[in-house]
């Protein structure tokens, strides 16, 4: 997964759950991304003002901050990343996705997640950009 | 009898990295695959200290949480935690370069009064770490004779403090000190003890105070910068988000909080703003109400 | 200018016989003020008759940085009372609250225990899953059997899969046959065959 600019795309992947971790950066490294990782939602903000990722797997049940102030937060002055961002949850009530777009999120899905659809949609994220 | 280590090889890969994965939850610490013989050695050495006959016993024991005894051996095999002058001394130099401009951008605005700026060392320990902020203040600040600076310590041990306060060290403890700065600030007692200079030692402020005593802790206020470096990790869940709490309440709105160079409060609590700089990430508590 | 010292001695002790009474800090804990608010509640510490007060506060508090503060004073009430007026929490709309109240119970391993066989039978599968969060962060021998048996019994993947997670730091060979059961109720569901796929292979030989 080539940016324009030659470099590879690199993915924050951020999950409370290591074998979820695990499995999205397994499809993601497959689909041709670097992939770093984040535990919590502190931790990917942390890990964002170091680094400039191309995109962002984001879960909405993690400890000490959740998804959604995890989006925001990413969004925020704080970071002010524009990369497009795809939450991922268990949850699946419009209200759900209504909330993530609001926080910043470009897609909302629904776990579990099969291979071909988050390689599908990571790889558009990527080659659409971003809208504002 | 010694209970031999079984063949001296270390962990199996699946141990290893279920050992690193506690460790990284527990602490955020994470090990590159170079360290790999290292954390072996470690380990193996803390399990042998802790009479358990083999990592699942030790490791098992680890992981319930009451044995806070081998998580502090385990922290203290792993991390360097002697204190010396300019200990990671990178974040003093965050300190003049991007923290006290913001501090001093940030004077006189509301909730913000002019007056000194006031640098908090928590544990102060035997007084390197206060102390070696002075000294960078003074030889390497361009605004020190322009601006007022109140420097504390404080430490829940009373006997290190005492120490603090007599300020005699050691050539390993001022093993980083520039030679000229020994010679400005210190006076030789033999060749291998030497005091820090009154006017230093009495421009510190020292106190006796738990960090996670709330009470306590509500003397400690209005601080511009905190220093609270490699002691979080030793503290369990609900002793660290008090301390994070207590550390909160001793900052400005605004405050700048630094922990050790390998901690972050991810693993304790959200109530800071991770800000980047140069040399590495410092806490913010949030400006507005207060 | 330059290195300044204040002057007064130490003030520790003194702050210490000024401290705030009872009274005045239930009031503050519904000040205006949210300072005053989060400082209440931290200082509350201790105080059993503060926990009611606490509890009702956590239900209509809307800053973040105050139901942090509350939370951190409730959870060294590890009781049965507190655990479940927290627990109501689990199935909130909010979540940020929801996952700090989470955390919060992970602490408070002896009464959260206790409301496990509730939690398990909850009808909201949202509720299962959060407390397998809880299992996966809780400090206690008990967990690890709590999360075997959802693994075991309960009917929706996702609760299944959280619960697998939170098992594995300590999975050993004797889980393997637990892990594929699950994998065969749910074939098909890819992340759970992923997780058991690659895991249990690996469980055999755990301990030297």
């Amino acid at each position: 997964m080539t940016m324009e600019d030659g470099t590879t795309a690199t993915a924050l992947v951020v999950d409370d759950a290591a074998t979820v971790r695990l499995y999205h950066s397994s499809l993601l490294r497959e689909a041709g991304f670097d992939v770093e990782e984040a535990a919590n939602g502190l931790e990917a903000v942390e890990a964002a003002l170091g680094t400039v990722f191309d995109l962002f797997v984001v879960d909405v049940n993690m400890p000490k901050m959740d998804g959604y102030a995890c989006v925001e937060t990413l969004r925020s002055d704080t970071v002010g990343t524009g990369a497009p961002i795809l939450m991922v949850s268990t949850e699946d009530r419009p209200e759900d996705a209504d909330r993530a777009y609001r926080a910043g999120a470009n897609l909302y899905l629904v776990k579990p997640v099969s291979a071909k659809r988050l390689a599908r949609v990571a790889t558009m994220l990527i080659a659409k950009g971003v809208p504002e | 009898m010694t209970i031999p280590m079984v063949a001296g090889a270390g962990l199996s890969d699946l141990d290893f990295e279920k050992f690193r994965e506690y460790f990284y939850k527990r602490t955020g610490i994470q090990f590159t695959a170079a360290k790999r013989y290292f954390v072996d050695r470690r380990i193996d050495a803390c399990i042998q200290s802790s009479g358990h006959r083999n990592f699942g016993g030790w490791f098992a024991a680890l992981r319930l949480g009451d044995r806070t005894d081998l998580l502090q051996d385990l922290i203290n095999q792993l991390t360097v935690n002697e204190t010396y002058f300019l200990r990671e001394d990178y974040q003093f130099d965050s300190l003049l370069s991007e923290v006290l401009p913001r501090v001093l951008a940030g004077r006189g605005r509301p909730g913000r009064p002019a007056g000194p700026v006031k640098i908090l060392s928590l544990p102060c320990s035997t007084g390197e770490e206060p102390y070696s902020i002075a000294l960078r203040l003074l030889e390497e600040w361009d605004q020190i004779d322009h601006v007022d600076v109140e420097i504390h310590g404080a430490d829940i041990d009373s006997a290190v403090l005492d120490r603090a306060r007599l300020a005699v060290y050691g050539n390993r403890s001022l093993q980083r000190v520039p030679k000229p700065w020994l010679a400005k600030y210190f006076t030789r007692i033999d060749e291998d003890r030497y005091q820090l200079d009154g006017g230093i030692r009495d421009a510190v402020t020292l106190a006796q105070v738990n960090v996670c005593d709330t009470p306590a802790m509500r003397a400690v206020q209005d601080f511009d910068v905190i220093f609270c470096r490699n002691v979080l990790i030793y503290f369990d869940e609900l002793s660290s988000r008090r301390a994070a709490e207590n550390l909160y309440g001793a900052l400005r709105a605004g405050g700048f909080l630094f922990l050790g160079h390998s901690e972050s409060m991810s693993r304790i609590s959200p109530i800071f703003t991770p800000v980047r700089l140069p040399e590495g990430l410092v806490y913010q508590r949030p400006t507005g109400a207060k | 200018m330059g290195l300044v010292r204040r002057d007064t001695s130490p003030q520790v002790g003194k702050e210490r016989s000024q401290a705030p009474a009872y009274d005045l800090l239930e009031r503050h804990l519904n000040s205006p003020d949210p300072e005053l608010r989060r400082e209440a509640a931290l200082e509350l510490d201790g105080w059993d008759e503060a926990v009611p007060a606490l509890l009702g506060r956590l239900d209509v508090e809307s800053e973040p940085a105050v139901c942090d503060a509350i939370l951190t004073t409730l959870v060294g009430h590890d009781i049965g009372p507190v655990a479940a007026r927290l627990v109501g929490h689990l199935a909130g709309e909010d979540t940020g609250l929801r996952i700090a109240v989470a955390d919060a119970l992970a602490a408070m391993p002896e009464s959260t225990l206790s409301l496990l066989p509730d939690l398990l039978v909850d009808p909201d599968h949202d509720v299962r899953i959060m407390t397998a969060m809880v299992l996966a962060n809780m400090r206690h021998p008990e967990a690890e059997s709590w999360l075997v048996a959802m693994v075991r019994g309960d009917a929706h993947p996702n609760v299944v899969t959280a619960a697998i997670d939170a098992l594995l730091p300590s999975a050993r060979a004797e889980h393997a046959p637990l892990l594929q059961e699950a994998m065969r109720r749910f074939p098909d569901d890819p992340f759970l065959r992923f997780v058991v796929e690659t895991t249990v292979p690996r469980l055999a030989g755990t301990y030297r």
